[in-house]
């Protein structure tokens, strides 16, 4: 049977119904990995004895007649920088070879408490740094759909996953695009939640004040229902927020696309857009227009200045948020120095990546002294000033939709030199993570080379419900999302 | 030439909260197993954040108000960064453009010293450096990691390292009056780092020598001493090299205790970089006016109010009142002695005792004041016994201590000890027949020079046991002489 097909509230039904068994979900994605993974290269770690356990304890409930969890059966697959208690968690980066944490993430656990099944930790670019999985400390993941190409990044080794059918949903996480994007590249479809709604506990941090765990799955309804359960405060992350969280899965019919003001803003199809991706993203604009919905030409102006804020504040925060990577108190250490300062240069040396280093050095500079006011202090204000341009515009429209990034996955290795060319990978989704406002990435189609071509549905302020709910009419009227490579 | 000493005080005072700056972890740290208190987030493990502890951000606004200081509405941490391992994070959350309270002072004899700013920080581990089988290595304990801390900056008000120690002092007083932390210097739950220059005038110019800021001061007289040998180096070294403070030549001296001196630690202080930045884990923090009144609300009555009522109510004069006041506890132990509607002559009363009696033997024995033992009915019987001089002032500060040792009625204890006054003045005169008989010497020398009386007087009392009224004694002696 292929599990693959189903949603998580079908599949927690079939076993419920006795169909089918957890175990044998299970075993359907493990043995997919089997065949699959040693060419995708997805899965850093794969935790077949725990995913195998895990599934032996949800078949003993439906046994004994208790109830299951809303998401039993749903194999999930997750970025190696949430922490899982007592397996290995990398963030791809050989610092933490071999680390085992001691506590688990909020969004992981939270999952886990739902009867989720953990499959595996997947591969990221190191810490999350970086848009092809290219800058991962151990290798590069494949695209699925093309293997010469990359997956996108940094969730690129979830989004595989996804696309590839080795897990039934993912974790990623989003702070400059990091899930929109390998979405994009790979077929799959991904939530950026606002800034604040999924905890960051126990995420390893990038920059905290951009960082967005998120879910990465086939469809809306599997992303909606795994939303609704891991977000909400937690008491352990204070930037959480304190409300209610609406029932995303329950809601998905409740958008009407008639009249829905949607904004199209020309800055994300401007002339840097590849030609079949623009006319791609342009035909699922059709889709709602002849469903009635109103297409607004809109203006996002300060777009062009997010990349600049986003390469200034991001590195600034990494550059304090990798100061506790020193190889005192747990990771990878080199021994034998005698003096403090040496230690921490040849352990930071020898087990930091190239792209870590150059994100701490840029970060470092732009905080110095002499140096704050211009850099630090400037985005910020120019940060300020692209939230409030998606504050205005949504006084205007409901949405706003627009292509995830301006190409198709291109060839492993031809941006892995050229920083620059692969920062600018984040052009179109930068800007809402420096807003913080939610995005879901969904497929509309394949270039002439059978590439996947995605966009987003852009939303305000905690609206997830109303993006996920738009989201799911276009799934309903489309079948690109039900496409899957050929392996 | 005219050397005038340019003192600040930054002042680190370790609140007694029972859980750490930014996880509940326990903040207690002294004499506990290594270690033992901790957690990801004081550990600095991947993917832990810091949530702040709201009762020591309030208790930080409350240390502000109680120094004159105005809190504010909107604050934010901020991360210093720098490396060292006994921080675990590689970053300090601390506070540097929105602290929490700003512009305060305390009085000193007069003088007013402004308080810059307190703001509210975390404290770090403690690195322990140890010899094991002939190998140096340095091991690390977290307890402290994350402890709260609060940095009281005042400005360089302070003139002499007399002042700066009374500042401390006042300090260390006020804050034990609020119960947020035990301020005690020697075990570090109070640390000072003095920044000392000298203002220096020679031949009608004004000359000031460069910043030097003193680490490693972990008593109070080493506080003294420090800046006074401080003041002592710089201005011989000024004399020497005329060396003027400019932006970039603030230094960071180290004060060794035993060689009673300071070293060099660090050049060029203005070159050191925190890369400070706001903390991007904690929102901003904003109190409201009412939230602010709440708090002002919970401040007791601070050391120069209670001297202030105690003058004005009681009559005390202000060695007594200051003395009486040094202690919050002794204070209150004091009020709960003479009770809601004491009268000027029965505060005065007990008073003598606590300053005179009480004191005494608390400070030879070390101990603190018990306010449970005290019995404002005790002294009240007292005072009443010492009116109606049934008891002698003496016997009084005698019995004080037993009936506050033993919880018992002191005009009890001096009954069972026939320490009553005996005002009965045939009594006396029978004992001062005696006395006369017994002393024929010393009543030929009160022929001679009536001044000598006390010889005799002394006497009667002795043979009475100490019971004998003074006064009547000695109208006695007197009549029986003549």
């Amino acid at each position: 049977m292929d599990f693959s097909t189903l949603t998580s509230k079908q599949i927690r039904q079939g076993i419920v119904d006795k169909k089918f068994t957890a175990v044998d979900v299970v075993n359907f994605y493990l043995d997919r990995i089997k065949r699959i993974d040693s060419q995708i290269k997805a899965f850093i770690t794969v935790t077949e004895k725990e995913a195998l356990a895990q599934s032996e304890k949800i078949d003993n409930k439906v046994r004994k007649g208790q109830s299951l969890g809303k998401l039993a059966g749903s194999v999930m697959a997750v970025k190696d920088i949430f922490l899982t208690k007592g397996i290995q968690t990398t963030a791809s980066s050989q610092l933490l070879n071999s680390y085992i944490p001691q506590y688990s993430s909020t969004v992981y656990q939270r999952l886990l408490n739902e009867d989720a099944i953990c499959i595996g930790k997947t591969n990221t670019d190191v810490f999350a740094f970086g848009a092809s999985t290219e800058s991962s400390g151990y290798f590069t993941t494949k695209n699925p759909w093309d293997q010469k190409k990359v997956p996108g990044g940094s969730s690129g080794g979830s989004a595989a996953a996804v696309a590839a059918r080795l897990c039934h949903f993912a974790l990623g996480t989003d702070t400059g695009g990091s899930i929109r994007q390998p979405a994009s590249l790979c077929s799959v479809s991904g939530l950026k939640t606002t800034y604040g709604l999924n905890s960051r506990y126990g995420i390893t941090a990038m920059a905290s004040s951009f960082d967005c765990p998120g879910v990465l799955a086939r469809n809306m309804e599997d992303i909606a229902l795994a939303t609704e359960i891991s977000a909400g405060k937690d008491k352990f992350d204070a930037t959480t927020v304190d409300q209610e969280i609406p029932k995303y899965s329950e809601k998905l019919e409740s958008t009407n696309l008639k009249g829905l003001k949607v904004g199209i803003p020309k800055e994300y199809f401007s002339s840097s857009i590849d030609e079949e991706v623009k006319s791609k993203v342009l035909e699922a604009v059709e889709v709602f227009k002849k469903q009635g919905a109103q297409i607004l030409d809109i203006s996002l102006p300060n777009t062009d200045l997010g990349i600049a804020v986003y390469y200034i504040l991001v590195p600034s925060e990494i550059s304090a948020n990798m100061a506790r990577y020193d190889g005192i108190r747990f990771g990878q250490s080199t021994t034998g120095e005698s003096d403090i300062i040496q230690y921490y240069m040849e352990t930071r040396g020898k087990y930091m990546e190239a792209e870590l280093k150059r994100r701490i050095l840029i970060g470092t500079y732009a905080l110095s002294s002499g140096y704050y006011d211009a850099y630090y202090t400037k985005a910020a204000k120019v940060r300020t000033l692209i939230k409030n341009e998606f504050v205005d515009t949504f006084k205007k429209v409901d949405c706003i939709l627009a292509p995830c990034l301006p190409t198709v996955a291109w060839d492993i290795g031809a941006k892995a030199n050229d920083p620059l060319q692969m920062y600018l990978a984040d052009i179109y989704t930068v800007c809402i993570n420096v807003a913080g406002v939610p995005s879901v990435a969904l497929p509309c189609g394949f270039n002439s080379q059978n590439l996947p071509v995605g966009f987003q549905i852009i939303g305000n302020f905690f609206e997830e419900s109303k993006i996920l709910s738009i989201g799911h009419q276009f799934q309903k009227l489309t079948d690109y999302h039900l496409q899957s490579p050929k392996l | 030439m005219k050397v005038t000493p340019i003192i600040g005080l930054e002042v680190h005072v370790e609140l007694k909260t029972k859980t750490k700056m930014f996880c509940s972890c326990s903040a207690e740290h002294f004499h506990v197993d290594p270690n033992t208190h901790t957690c990801p987030v004081c550990l600095g493990l991947p993917g832990a954040l810091p949530v702040p502890n709201k009762t020591a951000c309030e208790w930080c606004i409350k240390i502000g108000m109680a120094l004159n200081c105005t809190p504010q509405n909107t604050t934010f941490f901020e991360r210093k960064n720098y490396f060292y391992p006994d921080l675990a994070k590689g970053y300090q959350i601390t506070q540097l453009e929105k602290p929490f309270v700003i512009n305060g002072k305390i009085t000193i004899d007069g003088h007013d010293i402004r308080i810059n700013r307190a703001h509210m920080e975390e404290d770090t581990g403690k690195s322990v450096h140890i010899i094991d089988q002939g190998q140096e290595m340095t091991l690390v304990d977290y307890n402290r990691c994350g402890v709260p801390l609060v940095e009281i900056v005042s400005e360089p008000d302070l003139t002499s390292p007399e002042m700066a120690k009374d500042y401390l002092l006042k300090l260390q007083q006020i804050i034990r009056y609020l119960s947020v932390s035990d301020a005690d210097i020697e075990k570090g739950s109070m640390r000072c780092e003095p920044t000392v220059n000298l203002k220096i005038e020679d031949n009608g110019k004004e000359f000031f020598t460069p910043l030097v800021e003193i680490k490693n001061v972990a008593s109070l007289t080493g506080v003294q001493n420090a800046i006074q040998f401080e003041i002592d180096r710089q201005t011989k070294e000024f004399e020497q090299a005329r060396e003027e403070k400019s932006k970039t030549n603030k230094t960071t001296r180290g004060w060794d205790a035993a060689k009673n001196k300071t070293f060099l630690q660090r050049e060029k202080e203005g070159s050191s970089d925190y890369r400070y930045f706001p903390e991007p884990d904690i929102p901003e923090i904003t109190f409201t006016d009412q939230e602010f009144d709440a708090i002002r609300a919970t401040l007791p009555e601070l050391p120069d109010q209670k001297v202030s009522r105690y003058k004005s109510d009681f009559g005390l004069n202000d060695y007594d009142a200051n003395l009486l006041t040094s202690d919050i506890t002794f204070a209150q132990s004091f009020e709960t002695a003479i009770g809601d509607k004491s009268t000027s002559d029965f505060a005065k009363f007990v008073a003598n005792l606590f300053i005179g009696s009480i004191k005494t033997y608390l400070n030879e024995q070390q101990i603190n004041i018990d306010q449970s033992k005290i019995n404002s009915n005790f002294f009240k019987n007292l005072f009443d016994a010492v009116s109606k001089s049934e008891i002698s002032s003496t016997v009084a500060k005698q019995v004080i201590v037993e009936s506050y040792i033993e919880n018992k009625d002191p005009v009890e204890i001096a009954k069972s000890k026939g320490l009553i006054q005996v005002s009965d003045s045939g009594e006396i005169e029978k004992i001062a027949k005696e006395v006369i008989a017994q002393n024929a010497k010393a009543v030929e020398d009160y022929r001679k020079n009536p001044n000598s009386i006390g010889f005799l007087i002394g006497q009667l009392m002795k043979a009475s046991k100490g019971s004998a009224n003074p006064q009547l004694a000695k109208e006695i002696l007197e009549k029986l002489l003549k």
